[in-house]
C-alpha cells in the first residue's frame, strides 16, 4: 500500500517536474539519489565514478522531462538509466582502470559495521566478510550482476527487473537462478 | 517440486521473505520433510546475510550542488545552441529556395555533361559511316606484303578484293 502510494507519487512529481516544477525534482532526487548512488558503486565498485554516472542519470531525466510519460514506473526508468549507464562504463573497459582497492576507496568515507563501537577484530572480520562479499559480486558477469543488485538491494519484483534490462521475466529468473548458484559457490563457507 | 529450477525460485523468494503466506506455508512444510531444500535453503540464507554486510556509503555532501551546475551548464548550452540555429536559419530561411533550384541546375549539368564525348576547342568530328570503315578494312588488305598473297610459280595473280565484278 505504502508503496504504491510512493510510486504514485514519483509519478505525480515527475509530471510537476514536466510542467517546470523545479521543487519536485529536487523531492525526486532526494528521494532517489541514495539508492541510485548505492546501486552504481555496486556495479562498479568505485564511489567517485557511481556518482558521477548517478548526476548522469539525474542529469538525463531532467533533460527529459519535457516528454516524460508515466508509461512505467519511475524507478524503473531511473534504474534503467542507472543499468544502461553501467553496462556500457563496464563494457567500455573503464571499470578495470578506475577500480580502486577497498582500502583506497573507503579513504574519507566512514566505515560502515554493525555494531556502533566495534572491537578490532569486530572491524577486521567485518573488512575481510566484507572483501569476499565484493569480490565476489564483482566476478558475476554485468547482467547478472545488475540483476542481483537489483533483486537483493532495490527488492524489485522479476517484472520490473525484467522491464530495466529489457529481457523476459524468464530470463531475468534465469539470470538469477545462475548468479545465486555462483554466489551460493563462493559464499558458502561464510557462515 | 521436482525442477531444481523451480525448487531453487522458491527457496529464493522464501529466503527473500516474497512468498505469498498460503505459498509460505505449504513450503515450510515441505521443507520439514526434504533435507535438499533445507540444504539449499541454508546456502541461499548465508549469501542473503553476506550480503546484507554491504552498506552503501553516503552519498558525498557537495552531490547536489554539482548536479544542479552541470544542468545548468546544460541549459546555458542548450540556450547556445538554440540561439545559433535560429539565427542560421533566420538567415538560410530566404536564400533556401533559391540555393535548393541552383542545386537541381548544377546536378542536371552534371548528370547530362557525361554522355557528350570531351571537345577541346576543335572542331567537332562528324559521325563515322559503316561504309568508311569497310573501305579502311580493304585499303588495309591491299598493304597487306605481296609474298602472302603472291600465286606460286605460273598461276595467274589472285583478282583484287576492291575490283567489282
Amino acid at each position: 500500500m505504502a508503496a504504491a502510494a510512493s510510486l504514485e507519487r514519483d509519478a505525480e512529481l515527475m509530471l510537476r517536474v514536466r510542467s517546470g516544477d523545479e521543487a519536485s525534482f529536487t523531492a525526486l532526487l532526494d528521494r532517489h539519489r541514495a539508492p541510485v548512488v548505492h546501486f552504481l558503486y555496486r556495479m562498479l565498485q568505485n564511489q567517485a565514478v557511481a556518482e558521477e554516472l548517478a548526476q548522469e542519470v539525474f542529469l538525463r531525466v531532467y533533460r527529459s522531462r519535457g516528454t516524460y510519460e508515466p508509461t512505467a514506473k519511475f524507478t524503473t526508468w531511473l534504474f534503467r538509466i542507472a543499468t544502461h549507464l553501467a553496462l556500457n562504463w563496464i563494457r567500455d573497459g573503464k571499470n578495470e582502470k578506475l577500480h580502486e582497492s577497498l582500502d583506497q576507496e573507503l579513504e574519507g568515507v566512514p566505515r560502515q559495521v554493525a555494531d556502533q563501537n566495534p572491537t578490532v577484530e569486530q572491524a577486521m572480520l567485518y573488512e575481510a566478510r566484507l572483501a569476499e562479499v565484493r569480490r565476489a559480486i564483482e566476478m558475476l558477469p554485468a547482467k547478472q550482476r545488475a540483476a542481483v543488485l537489483m533483486h537483493k538491494y532495490e527488492e524489485m519484483e522479476y517484472s520490473q527487473i525484467a522491464s530495466v534490462l529489457g529481457c523476459s521475466e524468464s530470463a531475468v529468473k534465469s539470470l538469477l537462478f545462475r548468479a545465486y548458484e555462483t554466489l551460493r559457490s563462493r559464499l558458502a563457507h561464510m557462515v | 517440486m521436482e525442477c531444481p529450477r523451480q525448487k531453487a525460485e522458491l527457496i529464493l523468494s522464501y529466503a527473500a521473505g516474497t512468498l505469498e503466506p498460503s505459498a509460505q506455508i505449504e513450503f515450510e512444510r515441505h521443507l520439514a520433510s526434504c533435507e535438499s531444500c533445507r540444504q539449499l535453503l541454508m546456502r541461499q540464507q548465508t549469501v542473503w546475510e553476506a550480503l546484507d554486510v554491504w552498506h552503501g556509503a553516503p552519498v558525498s555532501s557537495g552531490f547536489s550542488d554539482k548536479l544542479y551546475e552541470r544542468i545548468a551548464e546544460h541549459e546555458r548550452a542548450s540556450w547556445w545552441r538554440r540561439t545559433v540555429e535560429y539565427r542560421w536559419s533566420r538567415l538560410l530561411r530566404p536564400v533556401m529556395p533559391v540555393a535548393a533550384a541552383s542545386a537541381a541546375i548544377l546536378i542536371a549539368f552534371l548528370v547530362k555533361a557525361p554522355l557528350q564525348s570531351p571537345n577541346f576547342g576543335g572542331p567537332a568530328e562528324p559521325a563515322v559511316s559503316m561504309e568508311q570503315v569497310e573501305r579502311a578494312l580493304d585499303d588495309m588488305d591491299m598493304l597487306k606484303p605481296l609474298s602472302t598473297s603472291m600465286p606460286p610459280a605460273g598461276m595467274p595473280a589472285p583478282a583484287a578484293r576492291n575490283q567489282r565484278i
